[in-house]
C-alpha cells in the first residue's frame, strides 16, 4: 500500500504521521526537543537535536508501522513553526542555536520600527506584523548586537530549511514560512528590498524561495539506506503550521474561520486578498499564490490555564497535570456562565493580537465577597476565550465569519469548545484527533500527487462532524461581560506599562546558574 | 537534652558500628569563640538544628540555619563558622564513614540494607544537590534522636535497628531534597532541569534509577512520564542528546573521534560509531569529512 508521511517541526517537538492515500492515519509518533532560555527574552533550540530527533522519530515510525507491512512511502511532506532563524556558516554548519518564534530579544528594535513610516510600509508589503517574533527583527538584532556571528553567517535559514538541507543538501524556504519572515513581499512573492535593507542583508544570504508543492531535492544516499527509503521518495517542502492547520480544517474562501488554541493561540481566515489593517493587527501568510491565511495570534492560551493549574490545582498524583486540569474544569462547569461577574485578563505573557501590547499584564476584575475559588477557575478559562473572541471580532470587521472550527489541545476540550460556540454565537466544528496541521500536510501531498486537482477541492473533502451549537442565553451573558473585558484590555494601557516597569525595576535577580557539578 | 559526643575508636558504644565516625548532641548556652573552627570533612556529616540560629560556612559560602533545618555536608567539603564562633542554641549530628570511591561513586557500606543500585543512586543525588540545607525537616531530627536512644539503650536488636535508622535517614534526606526542588507540579520544568544535569554530565554512564531519583520519582513512574512527555524512553532520550552533542563536536576539527565518544558518554569509539551510523547512516569520520569540506 502507498502512504504519505508528514513531519511537523513544532514548538516543543516533532510529530510524524503516516497516512494512507484516503487520508486515514496509519501511524504516528512524537519526539520532544527542549527550548533553552539562557538569558531573559531569549528562546533557542538546538538545531542538531532537532535534526537527530527528526531522524530518530521518523526511523522509529518507519520501522514500527511502515516497513513491517511493506507500505511504500510516496512522499514526505514538512510543516514547521514559523519565525525561526538559524545562522549557518559557509559549510552549512550552525553558528549557535536556532532562535525561535517566542524569542523577544529584538523587542526594542521592534518597538522603534513599528512606530516608523518604514515599519508601516514594510508591514504593508510583507504582511507580517512588526514584532520581535519576526526574523526581520531577529536578523537586524544579530547584525547590531552579535557582529561576529553576523559576519560569519553565510545564510540565515529557518529550522525547516536546515533540516531539509541536512537531508537533501538544498537550501530552500517555502512560500509560507518565507511569508512569515517579515522579509517577503507577499504581493510579488519576492524578497522585499526595504526589508532586506533594514535587516542589512541581500537575498543571497537567504535560502531560495520555493512554492509549497516543490520537491526539496533528493534524500541523500546515507539516509535512504538508514531509513530504508527509495531514491524516488519525494521530499515535499510543504508549508507552515498555521497555514496547514487552516487547510487541514477545511477552510477555504471566505465565511469560515478556524481557531487554534494550544499553549498559545490564533484565529485565522483564508481568502484571496490580504487584510490590510491601519493598526497593523493582523498577519497575512501565503499558502499558494493568491491564497492568504490571515488572522491574529495570542500569547495567552492553554499555557495560562496550565499556569493556573500549577498554582491552584490539586496534585494528588505528582506531575499529573492533566488530571488536575480535568478536576478544575469540572469545578468550573458548576459555576454559572459569566462566573458571576468575575473577569480575567489573561495577559500574563504580554499580548499580541488584537492589542499588540507587550507590557499588558493579567488581572482579575469584579471580585465580590461571594466569589469562591471555583469562580476563579471559570473566570480564568473564560478570560482566555474572551481574548480569542476579541481577535475574532477584530477580524469580523473585515471578513464575514459564518462558521468556525476549533483545533489544538486546549481549544478542543469540550468545555472550552462549547464556550467558544456560545461566545461567538456560531456553530463550531472540531477535529477529533488533534492533528489538523498534519492533515493539512496530507491534503497538500495528496494534491501534489493529483488525488485532488486543487487545494480548494482538497479542503472541500474535510469533514469535521461534532457541531457544538451556540446557546443564545449564554451568548447574551458573555456579550454583556465582554463589553467590559474589551474596555479593560485597552483602558489599563498606562497602568500596564507602569506596573511592567516597576516589575522590572524591583526584580530580584535570579540566582546565578549553579556551578558545574563535578562527578 | 543531654550533651554528649561519641567517637569511633574512643567510645565503646560505637564498637559495632565502624561506619559511625561520630554521634553527638550539643547545647550551647553562651556565644563561644574558637569553638567551631572550619574543618574539611571526611565522610558525610549530617547536622540537625534543634534550637537557636547558626551561621555556618560550607565551602566558603555562608548559610543561616534555623530550628528544623538539616545540613548535609559531603566528603571533602570544608565546614565550620567564621572565627570558630559558636552561637547560642542546640543541635545534634552524625558523622558517617561514607567516602567517595575512586570512580567518584558514593556508596553506603555493607551495613546498609539498600541495594547497590539504589545506594549508588542515593549517593549520586546527594552529591548533585544544589543546596546543602534542607528546611522544615523535623523527621530527620526524630530519626537522629532514635539513633541516640538505641545507642544508649542496648535493647535487643539495637544493632540492626541503628543500621535501619541510618538507611532511613539517607532515604528521607534524598526524598526531602528532591521534593524541595521538584514539588511535583511542573513536569516540563522538572524535565528541563533533568536535561540540564544530563548535558552537564554527559560523559557519566547514567542509569534510569539515577535519572529517576534525580527528579524524585520511582523508575516505573519516571519512565512512563518521560515517555508520554518526550516520546522517548529515558535512555533513548539520553542517546538523543549524546548524538546531538557529538554532531556539534564532529563539526569542529580539533577533537578526536575517540574523545568525542567518551565525552558524550559512549563506552568506546566503536560503540559511538555503531550508534551514530545506525541513526544517521554515516560513520562519525565520514560525517566529519562531509561537513569540514568547504563547499
Amino acid at each position: 500500500m502507498k502512504c504519505i508521511i508528514t513531519i511537523e517541526l513544532g514548538t516543543n517537538g516533532i510529530r510524524v504521521f503516516a497516512f494512507d492515500l484516503n487520508g486515514r492515519v496509519i501511524g504516528s509518533l512524537k519526539g520532544y526537543y527542549p527550548t533553552f532560555h539562557t538569558e531573559p527574552d531569549h528562546s533557542e533550540q538546538d538545531p542538531e537535536q532537532i535534526f537527530i530527533t527528526t531522524l530518530y522519530v521518523l526511523k522509529n515510525l518507519l520501522n514500527e508501522c511502515i516497513h513491517p507491512k511493506k507500505h511504500k512511502v510516496v512522499s514526505i511532506c514538512f510543516s514547521a513553526a514559523m519565525h525561526s532563524v538559524l545562522a549557518v556558516d559557509k559549510n552549512g554548519n550552525p553558528l549557535g542555536n536556532a532562535i525561535t518564534w517566542s524569542d523577544n530579544r529584538a523587542k526594542k528594535e521592534a518597538l522603534e520600527l513599528r512606530q516608523s513610516a518604514l515599519g508601516r510600509s514594510i508591514y504593508a508589503a510583507t504582511g507580517t506584523p512588526i514584532h520581535p517574533m519576526s526574523p526581520l527583527l531577529k536578523i537586524a538584532w544579530i547584525r547590531s548586537l552579535d557582529k561576529e556571528r553576523f559576519k560569519q553567517t553565510s545564510k540565515f535559514l529557518s529550522i525547516k530549511s536546515y533540516i531539509i538541507h541536512q537531508l537533501t543538501g538544498e537550501y530552500l524556504i517555502d512560500h509560507s514560512i518565507a511569508s512569515a519572515t517579515g522579509l517577503l513581499n507577499i504581493h510579488t512573492i519576492s524578497w522585499e528590498p526595504d526589508a532586506l535593507q533594514y535587516a542589512g542583508i541581500n537575498a543571497s544570504r537567504l535560502p531560495e524561495l520555493a512554492p509549497v508543492f516543490a520537491q526539496a531535492g533528493k534524500l541523500k544516499r546515507a539516509y535512504q539506506q538508514s531509513l530504508g527509503l527509495g531514491a524516488d521518495t519525494k521530499i515535499l517542502i510543504g508549508s507552515s503550521d498555521g497555514c496547514l492547520a487552516t487547510l487541514g480544517d477545511g477552510v477555504k474562501g471566505e465565511g469560515h474561520a478556524t481557531i487554534t488554541i494550544e499553549d498559545s493561540g490564533a484565529v485565522r481566515v483564508m481568502g484571496d486578498a490580504v487584510l490590510q489593517d491601519e493598526q497593523m493587527r493582523f498577519f497575512n501568510y501565503l499558502l499558494t499564490e493568491n491564497s492568504y491565511v490571515s488572522g491574529g495570534p495570542t500569547n495567552n492560551g492553554g499555557n495560562i490555564f496550565e499556569w493556573f493549574t500549577r498554582q491552584f490545582g490539586d496534585f494528588t498524583n505528582p506531575f499529573d497535570a492533566e488530571q488536575s486540569m480535568q478536576q478544575l474544569i469540572e469545578e468550573a462547569s458548576k459555576v454559572p456562565v459569566g462566573a458571576d461577574g468575575l473577569l480575567f485578563l489573561p495577559y500574563l505573557l504580554g499580548e499580541r493580537a488584537p492589542i499588540w501590547n507587550a507590557n499588558a499584564r493579567g488581572a482579575y476584575f469584579g471580585l465580590n465577597i461571594k466569589h469562591e475559588r471555583k469562580h476563579f477557575v471559570r473566570a480564568t478559562i473564560e478570560g482566555i476565550l474572551y481574548e480569542i473572541y476579541s481577535i475574532g471580532r477584530s477580524l469580523a470587521e473585515q471578513r464575514n465569519i459564518r462558521s468556525l472550527s476549533v483545533n489544538g489541545s486546549f481549544g478542543t476540550i469540550p468545555f472550552c469548545t462549547q464556550l467558544i460556540a456560545d461566545m461567538f454565537n456560531k456553530p463550531v466544528r472540531v477535529r477529533q484527533q488533534s492533528h489538523s496541521v498534519s492533515y493539512g500536510a496530507w491534503l497538500l501531498s495528496a494534491t501534489e500527487m493529483g488525488i485532488f486537482k486543487t487545494l480548494d477541492e482538497a479542503a472541500d473533502t474535510v469533514e469535521l462532524p461534532d457541531v457544538y451549537k451556540p446557546n443564545k442565553k449564554h451568548h447574551a451573558v458573555y456579550a454583556d461581560y465582554y463589553s467590559i473585558f474589551e474596555k479593560l484590555s485597552t483602558k489599563l494601557f498606562d497602568e500596564f506599562e507602569a506596573i511592567g516597569n516597576l516589575q522590572q525595576k524591583h526584580a530580584v535577580p535570579e540566582a546565578p546558574p549553579k556551578q558545574k557539578i563535578k562527578l | 537534652m543531654n550533651q554528649f559526643v561519641l567517637q569511633h575508636g574512643k567510645s565503646p558504644e560505637l564498637r559495632l558500628f565502624p561506619h559511625l565516625l561520630e554521634v553527638g548532641a550539643k547545647k550551647n548556652g553562651s556565644i563561644q569563640l574558637h569553638a567551631f573552627p572550619s574543618t574539611a570533612t571526611e565522610g558525610i556529616r549530617i547536622y540537625y538544628i534543634i534550637e537557636g540560629k547558626f551561621e555556618w560556612r560550607l565551602n566558603h559560602e555562608a548559610y543561616v540555619l534555623y530550628p528544623g533545618d538539616v545540613v548535609l555536608i559531603m566528603p571533602g567539603t570544608s565546614f565550620g563558622s567564621d572565627h570558630g564562633v559558636l552561637e547560642i542554641g542546640s543541635f545534634t549530628w552524625v558523622h558517617l564513614n561514607i567516602q567517595k570511591q575512586e570512580n567518584g561513586h558514593i556508596l553506603p557500606g555493607k551495613w546498609s540494607g539498600l541495594s547497590e543500585a539504589e545506594g549508588a543512586a542515593i549517593g549520586k543525588l546527594l552529591s548533585l544537590s544544589s543546596s546543602p540545607v534542607l528546611s522544615h525537616f523535623q523527621d530527620a531530627g526524630k530519626i537522629l534522636k532514635s539513633i541516640q536512644t538505641e545507642l544508649f539503650g542496648h535493647e535487643i536488636g539495637y544493632q540492626a535497628r541503628i543500621n535501619h535508622l541510618i538507611d532511613e535517614l539517607l532515604i528521607q534526606i534524598t526524598r526531602h531534597m528532591t521534593r524541595q526542588s521538584h514539588p511535583g507540579r511542573d513536569f516540563p520544568k522538572t524535565f528541563m532541569r533533568l536535561e540540564e544535569v544530563l548535558r552537564e554530565n554527559l560523559a557519566h554512564q547514567w542509569t534510569v534509577e539515577e535519572m529517576a531519583a534525580l527528579v524524585g520519582m520511582g523508575t516505573t513512574l519516571f519512565t512512563e512520564r518521560v515517555k508520554s512527555y518526550s516520546g522517548f524512553s529515558p535512555i533513548n532520550y539520553l542517546i538523543n542528546i549524546r548524538i546531538s552533542e557529538a554532531i556539534k563536536m564532529l563539526k569542529r576539527p580539533d577533537i578526536s573521534v575517540t574523545d568525542i565518544a567518551l565525552d558524550t558518554g559512549f563506552y568506546s569509539s566503536q560503540h559511538f560509531s555503531t550508534t551514530f551510523k545506525k541513526l544517521t547512516g554515516y560513520r562519525p569520520s565520514e560525517f566529519r569529512n562531509n561537513h569540514l569540506r568547504n563547499k
